[in-house]
């Protein structure tokens, strides 16, 4: 009876909620892998004949490659300039106090809260004006834009929650205040600077709006080379599906190196330092 | 368990940054779309480069521009080159992006284009004014007048912005097997169309039920193309949705419903169940498309597939598709910029994007081609030129045709309101009175 309870009231939800959450990377997928005369026909849950000839046709005739290089490129570099920056201003932001320190905090909220396509034009014309439009330093520089004041706020948070003691008593061990913020408050940073990488790297890494009038040709990235399969009158399911399997791939990657580190609680790390 | 997790991880990691470092280290751009900048890079007479923006439709589409512009680079003789760059077509975010990069000083010289665009360029003077130049050119005529007419209507003006390149004229697709049975002739009147529907709905194996419909009929979004046929043939217009033409257009098209002359599903039906589900299938003798899905209805039937136009009622109508191309004003060589629309609308580059992508070519000459008299879709298609027009481009229009128009159209079909409730409701709509 216990048994039964357990299964309507737990797992029944739970695999109900899985199904819905997976299917349509299942059918992405399955997609991908069916042959083209199968993909206008019956509907069929898994391929009469599988070939990866999509895959195939991705990375030779559309050179999806490219596009791949291009994202990686704008999003690692995103990352870690939003990262370096924005940890030494959260740092700053919370451990001195300086005139102007809440209106810049405010600030960076409000940056926050106009739509992206508010800014498309005015950012364009920048970009143009300063010689960087069509190339990945246009794209790297405008989502610096809103994820560092977003990062600022959360490492905030963090920060404010790490004793001050800690880097007191590093400093009366001998260090100075950046010793102390590299030896002491870095290490025990490092789980939610992995966690607010992986949040930066997905948003660069899946952006659209920017991408698509930032960069031309030679440096498409890849949710612009997608969208591009997605014609008036046609859509390439079969490159579609088969590049939406590949996109996700780094980010799976990157949940399996950083799941770890993801619920790693902080204290945990205080209590090491 | 964990080793082996580790060596995956490390692995996978491996492979995809050799990859895409892989992709960063290569050289260039293919082609001609290469690394171009916004703006005209006009230095002599001698040379000139004109930007060009346009969407695709496949690969295959893009090769071709890619070819096309070769070919013009090589054969202008006037040292123009022009560097093509292909753009997401996103839904119609094409025309957002173009007009955003065009408010902000950048944008390329020559753009493809949707006449649907052109009142918001129009009105902030983004585009060039083609007159001068169409006056002067020789080939002008080889472009039908209803055209121009309709380029002209689509800027409020009475001038040209927008160049014709390509169009997509409805037609009917029937199967001639199944006129053949019952021995119903192609119809050359709307009444025999609507007599054709009801005649082309049978039981075919007589176990009680309909299986082979007359018509696939689309009642969901995308369905005002085919149905404006209906409102014409009857003696409407969109001009006036409430005239007693149009409501009796939109009481044929319920009809066909009700009677059961069309599937079922129909008010939910858009064009993946209209062609593929209803008529691929052969549960449907006849449906309205256009050239773009000819080749893979001949896959599928060989020759069991033919085309007539929709035929004239009181009056007559069918949709076009539209692709144009503009110059934009801050192009710093129109003259350059406009060889480069001509080679599209009347030259050599209206032959090759025409006969690739299956789509209606606005040069008469290209019309006369054999490849084009001969194709019978096509033929269906350049037979619909001199009547075929577009829904009036108005600030409502998005609206009317994304939301307003399914939904009305649908509860006219479930009967839960009357044909002049339906046809009061899309005036309300479109005109707002």
């Amino acid at each position: 009876m216990k048994t039964l309870k357990r299964f309507f009231t737990l797992w029944l939800p739970v695999v109900l909620i899985l199904l819905f959450l997976l299917f349509p990377f299942y059918w992405t997928l399955v997609t991908s892998l069916k042959p083209e005369q199968e993909l206008y026909g019956p509907v069929t849950y898994w391929p009469q004949q599988l070939t990866f000839a999509s895959y195939e046709k991705l990375f030779s005739e559309f050179d999806f490659l490219k596009p791949m290089g291009n994202s990686l490129l704008v999003a690692v570099c995103t990352t870690a300039i939003t990262l370096v920056v924005s940890t030494l201003a959260a740092y700053a932001f919370t451990r001195f106090e300086f005139k102007g320190r809440r209106g810049l905090m405010v600030m960076f909220l409000t940056n926050n809260m106009f739509p992206t396509v508010l800014l498309m034009i005015p950012l364009y014309t920048i970009m143009r004006t300063i010689g960087i439009l069509y190339t990945p330093l246009a794209l790297i520089l405008s989502y610096t834009t809103f994820t560092i004041p977003f990062t600022v706020w959360l490492l905030n948070g963090y920060i404010s929650d790490l004793p001050v003691s800690l880097e007191e008593a590093a400093m009366v061990d001998g260090c100075n205040r950046a010793q102390g913020f590299i030896r002491i408050v870095m290490p025990v940073l490092i789980p939610c600077l992995i966690s607010t990488g992986v949040y930066i790297f997905m948003q660069s890494w899946n952006e659209y709006t920017f991408a698509t009038m930032f960069t031309n040709s030679s440096n498409r990235t890849i949710p612009v080379a997608l969208k591009s399969l997605i014609g008036n009158l046609g859509v390439q399911w079969d490159l579609l599906t088969s590049g939406g399997i590949i996109t996700i791939v780094p980010v799976c990657i990157m949940f399996f190196f950083a799941q770890k580190r993801l619920v790693e609680g902080l204290t945990a790390g205080a209590v090491k330092g | 368990m964990k080793k082996f997790k580790k060596i995956t991880a490390a692995c996978l990691t491996a492979c995809m940054m050799a990859t895409s470092l892989a992709a960063c280290g290569q050289s260039g751009a293919t082609g001609s779309t290469a690394g171009s900048a916004a703006g005209s890079q006009g230095t002599t007479a001698e040379e000139t480069t004109i930007t060009y923006w346009y969407w695709a439709d496949n690969d295959d589409y893009a090769k071709t521009m890619e070819e096309m512009v070769a070919d013009f680079n090589a054969t202008n003789g006037k040292g123009i080159t022009v560097v093509a760059e292909q753009q997401p077509w996103d839904g119609g975010g094409y025309s957002t992006n173009l007009l955003n990069a065009a408010i902000g000083g950048g944008g390329p010289d020559v753009a493809s284009f949707k006449l649907t665009a052109t009142p918001s360029f129009v009105a902030n003077n983004l585009l060039a004014n083609l007159d001068p130049y169409l006056e002067t050119w020789e080939d002008k005529t080889d472009i039908a007048d209803n055209l121009w007419n309709i380029m002209k209507e689509a800027s409020g003006t009475e001038s040209v912005y927008v160049m014709p390149w390509n169009t997509q004229i409805l037609y009917v697709y029937y199967r001639p097997s199944m006129f053949e049975a019952p021995g119903i002739e192609v119809p050359t009147t709307y009444e025999e169309f609507l007599n054709a529907c009801k005649e082309l709905t049978v039981d075919t194996d007589g176990d009680g039920k309909i299986d082979q419909y007359g018509f696939s009929m689309r009642g969901a979004s995308g369905g005002q193309e085919p149905w404006g046929s209906f409102i014409y043939a009857a003696g409407g217009s969109f001009e006036d949705l409430t005239s007693e033409g149009s409501v009796k257009g939109m009481q044929d098209f319920i009809d066909l419903y009700t009677n059961g002359y069309v599937p079922e599903t129909a008010p939910n039906d858009g064009f993946q169940e209209t062609i593929e589900t209803n008529f691929k299938s052969g549960k449907c003798a006849m449906v309205i498309h256009h050239t773009g899905s000819y080749k893979g209805m001949v896959e599928t039937f060989g020759d069991d597939v033919a085309a007539f136009q929709f035929p004239a009622g009181e009056g007559r109508w069918t949709s076009m598709g539209d692709t144009e191309n503009v110059m934009l004003e801050t192009c710093e060589n129109k003259e350059a910029a406009f060889e480069w629309m001509k080679y599209l609308a009347t030259g050599k580059g209206q032959e090759t994007w025409c006969t690739v992508t299956g789509n209606v070519p606005v040069s008469t000459r290209v019309q006369q081609m054999d490849e084009f008299q001969n194709n019978v879709f096509m033929k269906a298609s350049i037979e619909g030129i001199d009547f075929a027009g577009i829904l009036p481009i108005l600030d409502t229009t998005s609206d009317w045709i994304s939301n307003i128009w399914p939904s009305t159209v649908q509860q006219a079909l479930l009967g839960q309101i009357t044909a002049e409730e339906a046809m009061q409701t899309l005036q309300t709509g479109l005109w707002g009175e």
